[in-house]
């Protein structure tokens, strides 16, 4: 992509910043919930350790590993409501009169909303996970865990965007987010580490995304980590292009079978 | 002399909907629509043919479902049509629609293209930003806009506090930022009050003629068609109705003129085929005369025949009225076929 359509796209993930920074009650919220998620989290599992009960290691290092999955699930933001809303009131036929592409000028606002979030919800795990287990991961891991969990929740958000481009033939894509959601839940290890599941789940798992969008960014925290950072870059470099094949061939898709609200 | 290319052409264009209907009612007619889901084709605009030629402002009238907005995103390069050619400003809007996006401005009067937090002036500067206009040109441009469309402090004013009026302003505004040729407006006065609907068409009117902007117009309000417009196409069920000047149409479709007297004598009793009393007060009778029935100067006769006359107004029907029996004409031969 040249210069000139760069500063373009980059245009609407500024303007998506900025309407992120005017609706910071859907912010805070999100710092209240990760916090108490954190909370309850690091007691449970503080509660297993002592009753005797086996977790992987130390249950310390399973509240960085929750803190970093919670990170990068709360930052990707759920573009697909307001695509699927922007069909459902009709004003997509503005967004799609533009000179521009519709798919990268939807992700690019996503990037914004996510330039946002991830700053403000990466200081609340950090502190939240310090003040829970009283101890950081060494600086080397957390160096690692930034840019992966970064390039983590921008692949999510492209995904999020190929989930938002089924609202163009279902207009309600709901169901199919909270299905998507549950899969990442279990396969992408959000609570617990994927080693610790069975070898059929993640065998399963392996063959999904989810993996490289959560519990491998997260486990540099933890001391086996799931796969080396050559490994992980491989995999998000893969299912980042599997992902822009999927979305530009769902949009093209999208667009021919466009009827639009209202006529 | 080369000849003009017309702003739009637009030559047996079809266009249909396939659309999901409900099996029945109940848990097996819910899940017979789940397992074998019955659809059925609407045909939204069917070998619809019409030309507009540069700097006409052209109103495009019809029912609900006639197809106006269908034929409007599809001129937009929004939608794809099933058949015929459409050309827009000489380029192909489902093929060239990046290209075209650069030389139309398009306005919905139900939708919005402003970020609802935000003030216009932040989707002003996006909008700059995705139509390639030079900075400096896009201040001019936004100063320029800001002056004739009298936004002075709106720009600033997050969308959410605007009322609809003024942001309908700023979305016109912002349809014109990138100077386009051709502007499509479905609807733009939707919702407005007499005052607000009367500035927007002002605008559109001023703007059409300071800077040669061809538009074509959906609206059910006749206002905007008489004050913004000189032409009418009118569709019904996807196909062309009438095609001429709105003037042609006030006065030649439908054969009626509303005439107003004013009698010394107190009441006028005016029973004649071809007339209707309107109503009848002291010393002033109003009728409706269907022309092709009753002359004029006949009904004149008969009214002088019982009182001097003194004074007499003639109108045309209004343009509702004419559009009304435009509708049931069509209506009518529809049904008859």
């Amino acid at each position: 992509m040249t210069a000139a359509p760069m500063a373009k796209y980059a245009a609407f993930s500024r303007i998506a910043i900025a309407q992120a920074r005017r609706e910071r009650g859907e912010l805070y919220g999100r710092v209240v919930f990760f916090a108490v998620i954190l909370g309850v989290f690091s007691s449970l599992w503080h509660a297993v350790a002592e009753a005797g009960m086996a977790v992987a290691g130390d249950p310390r290092d399973l509240v960085w590993y929750l803190a970093v999955t919670e990170w990068i699930m709360l930052s990707a933001p759920p573009i697909h409501v307001e695509i699927q809303e922007a069909i459902r009131r009709g004003d997509v036929v503005y967004r799609l009169g533009r000179p521009v592409s519709y798919a990268i000028a939807e992700f690019a606002a996503g990037l914004g909303l996510l330039a946002v979030r991830a700053p403000v919800l990466g200081v609340t795990a950090f502190l939240c996970a310090f003040a829970f287990t009283g101890r950081t991961p060494p600086l080397g891991a957390l160096v690692i865990v930034v840019p992966f969990g970064l390039a983590a929740a921008a692949l999510m958000t492209a995904l999020d965007l190929w989930i938002g481009l089924l609202a163009f033939w279902l207009q309600e894509v709901a169901p199919v987010y909270w299905m998507w959601q549950k899969l990442m839940f279990v396969l992408g290890g959000l609570m617990l580490p994927l080693d610790l599941y069975p070898q059929f789940v993640q065998r399963a798992a392996a063959l999904t995304p989810f993996p490289v969008l959560l519990a491998a960014p997260a486990s540099f925290v933890l001391r086996t980590p799931l796969m080396s950072p050559e490994v992980l870059a491989r995999n998000l470099l893969i299912w980042s292009c599997a992902t822009a094949l999927a979305v530009s061939w769902i949009f093209r898709r999208a667009t021919s079978a466009l009827t639009i609200n209202g006529g | 002399m080369r000849p003009t290319v017309p702003a739009v052409e637009v030559h047996q264009l079809s266009k249909s909907f396939r659309v999901r209907r409900a099996a029945g009612s109940g848990l097996a007619g819910r899940i017979r629509d789940v397992i074998r889901p019955q659809t059925q084709t609407v045909v939204a605009v069917d070998r619809l043919s019409f030309s507009i030629a540069p700097g006409e402002r052209v109103a495009f009238i019809g029912p609900n479902g006639a197809g106006k907005s269908t034929t409007l995103k599809i001129l937009a390069g929004i939608l794809q049509p099933d058949g015929g050619r459409v050309q827009v400003l000489g380029l192909v809007p489902s093929r060239d629609r990046r290209r075209l996006a650069f030389e139309i401005g398009t306005v919905f009067g139900q939708r919005s293209q402003l970020w609802y937090q935000l003030p216009p002036r932040d989707t002003f500067e996006l909008l700059g930003r995705a139509y390639e206009i030079d900075r400096r040109e896009h201040r001019r441009r936004i100063d320029g806009l800001t002056s004739v469309f009298a936004l002075g402090t709106l720009i600033d004013t997050p969308v959410r506090h605007l009322s609809l009026g003024e942001r309908m302003r700023c979305e016109i505004a912002a349809s014109l930022l990138h100077s386009p040729r051709m502007l499509f407006l479905d609807e733009p006065t939707i919702g407005l009050d007499v005052s607000a609907k009367a500035v927007i068409r002002e605008l559109l009117w001023t703007e059409s003629e300071r800077e040669r902007v061809t538009l074509l117009l959906t609206s059910h309000d006749t206002g905007d068609m008489e004050r913004v417009c000189t032409r009418a196409i009118v569709i019904h069920g996807g196909r062309l109705l009438w095609d001429g000047p709105i003037a042609a149409l006030r006065s030649g479709y439908l054969k009626a003129k509303r005439v107003t007297l004013w009698s010394e004598a107190e009441h006028l009793d005016l029973v004649l085929p071809g007339v209707r009393v309107l109503s009848s007060r002291s010393y002033r009778t109003d009728l409706d005369i269907s022309l092709e029935i009753a002359p004029l100067g006949r009904v004149v006769d008969a009214a002088l025949r019982q009182s001097a006359i003194r004074d007499m107004a003639i109108e045309d029907a209004p343009l509702d009225e004419v559009i009304r029996a435009l509708y049931a004409d069509a209506d009518r031969r529809s049904a008859t076929s």
